[in-house]
């Protein structure tokens, strides 16, 4: 990845608003799933998603800390959820919907963390992750792409790992507690 | 191999990365370490986890529809009259295709040698024009002309598509096709969409492109546009070509051609309708020794095969603009689009489905309920007003969404109300039969001016036609275009009418379109005599059903959805 998330926020606060389009390409595919396994709708997932960056984007100058792109990209789209979850009605047919309409890879449950979870890590972690599963590539290629030799990929896995399950075990993170003091920022 | 070993080497374990012999000696330990199995299992669990978040996800791509949304924040874009809203002749309405976004010349790296070459001659063609004062471009391009700047239509005849842009002492821009003109004065930006439709919108602020006119300014602003998408094209994977050519006069240009990809699956309903949601071939002349662009063509890449749809024929550079072409003068009665406001009742509206949305709005127009309607559209315009008051609502559909588009389509079928149009007709020809020269409204505002390129021919059966009376030739016009006989038609209107209706049947039977059922029907009923005009003009009364799809979207500050094409 060329420019990081911070490099990123600051180049379209300046001027670049097609930079923008990085940002969005890097996390659309992990913001989708976040947002899908608790609409269980695809196409309402993929709106809510649009919305989350338009926002996102209306909002980028609230951004204080640009390192934290993606956690306060999540928190965003968590507000829009509530707004979606607000009827009953609605909250009902969702959760008829969940499972039926996913497949098998959407039965972890509506408040399943691991996206959050993925949003919380420090960039070196998440990228990987990111380029592994999201972007579907193995890790020799992960190593290609990152111009870094494979054991550091298979280490920096290793640690992303057991950040993942400390963040998934409820063991807290400062980052995660950081987001939310960002995202009451901005309501 | 002990509990250390074994840990550091899980994930190459989980990923099938360790030899053989190494993977051994993990299993081995497997078997006699309850700890560091039950860490396998941990994080093969956490991958397997990842793992279907990722297929969740894995065909979505939103970056399209966020970044014309993105840049609509930036530019404030045309919003209510991103398609094509007006009444055809037919009734037709048949440019609704999808939203739009600025094409953005994306060029990417399949063979990375290539790439740096092109990208250096583009970059040297950024660099001719840098300090430029001012550019015009004329080209031409199929599309509707009253249609939006984006919109291309590969079965229509070309059309003129202009800029003017001059750089100094401030930015100010014109870009214009025959049925709509935008301009940015300095000020402010105004889009007018001509007569019949006579509508206006206003943007405030020096905006360096407003109503979909980004795509040429980009090829205007070469700079801008390399420097830019030249960082964002290794995402994109497409692929790039450079060749050197000798042009007709011996001078050498460099080719570059880029095989656009627009990412828009090929059974998306707006695909392929607006150049940002179409896959391109462009090509890109520049001369050799200058550096500077000569001139770029773009062809639509179907599966059928190519179309080109637009051709840069004429490029002045640093040649002095006349002041008056970026003033507008619009007629006293324009209709101004204004944005939805928040409304009293606004939660009402908000709530709605779109197809709640779809009904709301025919309702209102079948109630002649003009300030009702007015919540889902603006303007309301006597056109509107003329060609929707007392429709009657045949059936409304499911709502659909396009990639391209943020909004959704409602399907409907519609009786329209009936409607008079007036033909005028002239037999002061050579032939000295009567022929058709133009079509006006009911107040009988001109409509269409079917434009002759020549005298009407003497057919070899001349007398016969010549025998018809006014109303008689109006109707055996309109009896030939209901059975699409178009060399029956050619006999009473121009080559140019004959083409264009024939286009716009092909394009609504592309689209699904039953023309067969759906062509409206008309009926002459008199004639009146012009002193003025020294015609005559046939009055005809017009029937006929509409099926086909509105646009509606919602994202505007009222969060209220508003009609936005398809009509």
């Amino acid at each position: 990845m060329d420019l990081s998330d911070r490099q990123c926020v600051e180049r379209c606060r300046d001027g670049h608003p097609e930079d923008f389009s990085l940002l969005v390409d890097r996390y659309q595919k992990p913001l989708f799933a976040y947002l899908a396994r608790r609409l269980g709708d695809r196409l309402e997932a993929e709106e809510a998603a649009q919305e989350s960056f338009v926002r996102a984007f209306v909002a980028l100058k609230k951004l204080r800390r640009p390192e934290l792109f993606h956690s306060w990209l999540i928190g965003i789209a968590s507000r829009i959820l509530k707004e979606q979850f607000r009827s009953e009605q609605r909250r009902e047919r969702t959760r008829a919907a969940t499972g039926m309409l996913m497949e098998a890879d959407l039965d972890n449950g509506p408040d399943y963390p691991l996206e959050e979870a993925i949003a919380a890590l420090p960039e070196t972690y998440r990228q990987v992750i990111l380029l592994r599963y999201y972007e579907g590539l193995s890790c020799q290629e992960a190593a290609t792409r990152l111009e870094m030799p494979l054991g550091t990929v298979t280490k920096t896995l290793s640690r992303a790992y057991g950040l993942l399950r400390q963040e998934l075990q409820g063991r807290g993170s400062t980052q995660l507690a950081e987001t939310g003091k960002i995202n009451d920022e901005l309501r | 191999m002990n509990c250390a070993e074994c840990r550091e080497n899980l994930v190459a374990c989980v990923e099938g990365l360790l030899g053989d012999e190494q993977f051994r000696h993990c299993q081995a330990h497997f078997e006699g370490c309850a700890d560091c199995r039950a860490e396998y299992a941990a994080i093969a669990a956490l991958q397997q986890q990842l793992a279907a978040s990722g297929r969740v996800a894995a065909e979505v791509s939103v970056v399209g529809p966020v970044m014309r949304r993105v840049r609509q924040q930036q530019t404030v874009k045309e919003r209510s009259t991103i398609m094509s809203r007006l009444f055809t002749r037919w009734g037709l309405g048949l440019s609704a295709a999808a939203g739009a976004g600025a094409v953005i010349l994306i060029v990417a790296l399949a063979a990375p040698r290539a790439h740096a070459t092109a990208a250096a001659v583009m970059a040297r063609g950024a660099q001719a024009v840098a300090n430029l004062t001012s550019i015009h471009l004329r080209g031409q391009m199929r599309t509707f002309p009253q249609d939006n700047f984006e919109s291309i239509s590969p079965d229509s005849p070309f059309c003129t598509v202009e800029l003017w842009k001059q750089y100094t002492p401030q930015l100010e821009w014109r870009v214009e096709k025959p049925g709509r003109v935008a301009v940015m004065d300095g000020q402010s930006a105004v889009l007018y969409i001509k007569a019949p439709a006579n509508m206006g919108y206003k943007v405030p602020g020096a905006t360096p492109s407003a109503f979909d006119t980004e795509w040429l300014h980009s090829i205007a602003d070469l700079s801008n546009t390399i420097s830019n998408d030249l960082r964002h094209a290794k995402a994109q994977g497409w692929k790039l070509d450079l060749i050197e050519e000798t042009a007709a006069n011996g001078s050498r240009q460099a080719v570059v051609t880029v095989h656009a990809r627009s990412g828009v699956p090929d059974d998306d309903y707006g695909k392929n309708h607006f150049l940002g949601n179409a896959d391109t071939r462009r090509v890109y002349r520049f001369d050799a020794e200058s550096g500077q662009l000569e001139a770029a063509q773009m062809y639509l890449v179907r599966n059928s095969g190519e179309v080109q749809v637009f051709e840069l024929n004429e490029i002045e550079y640093n040649t002095p603009i006349e002041p008056s072409v970026f003033q507008l003068q619009l007629p006293a009665d324009v209709a101004w689009v204004q944005d939805p406001q928040t409304l009293p009742d606004n939660q009402k509206y908000a709530s709605m489905t779109a197809e709640q949305a779809a009904r709301a709005f025919f309702e209102a127009c079948a109630a002649t309920n003009w300030d009702e309607a007015g919540k889902f559209m603006s303007p309301i315009t006597d056109q509107t007003k003329e060609g929707l008051g007392g429709l009657e609502i045949v059936s409304l559909g499911q709502a659909f969404s396009s990639k391209t588009y943020p909004g959704r389509f409602v399907p409907y079928e519609i009786k329209l109300p009936p409607q008079v149009v007036n033909v005028r007709v002239a037999n002061t020809n050579a032939a000295k039969r009567f022929v058709l020269t133009g079509v006006y409204d009911s107040k009988l505002r001109l409509q269409q001016d079917l434009k002759w390129s020549g005298e009407p021919e003497v057919l070899p059966n001349n007398q016969a036609y010549a025998r018809l009376s006014p109303t008689e030739t109006v109707q055996a016009y309109f009896d030939a275009q209901a059975k699409f006989d178009w060399v029956e038609m050619r006999k009473f209107t121009s080559q140019h009418d004959v083409e264009e209706t024939k286009g716009q049947v092909e394009t609504a039977q592309k689209m699904g379109m039953d023309m067969r059922k759906l062509m409206p029907v008309y009926k002459a009923v008199e004639a009146v005599w012009s002193p003025e005009q020294s015609a005559f003009f046939v009055r005809c009364q017009v029937t006929g059903v509409k099926k086909f799809n509105l646009a509606v979207r919602k994202d505007n500050p009222a969060g209220r959805w508003q009609v936005d094409g398809g009509i």
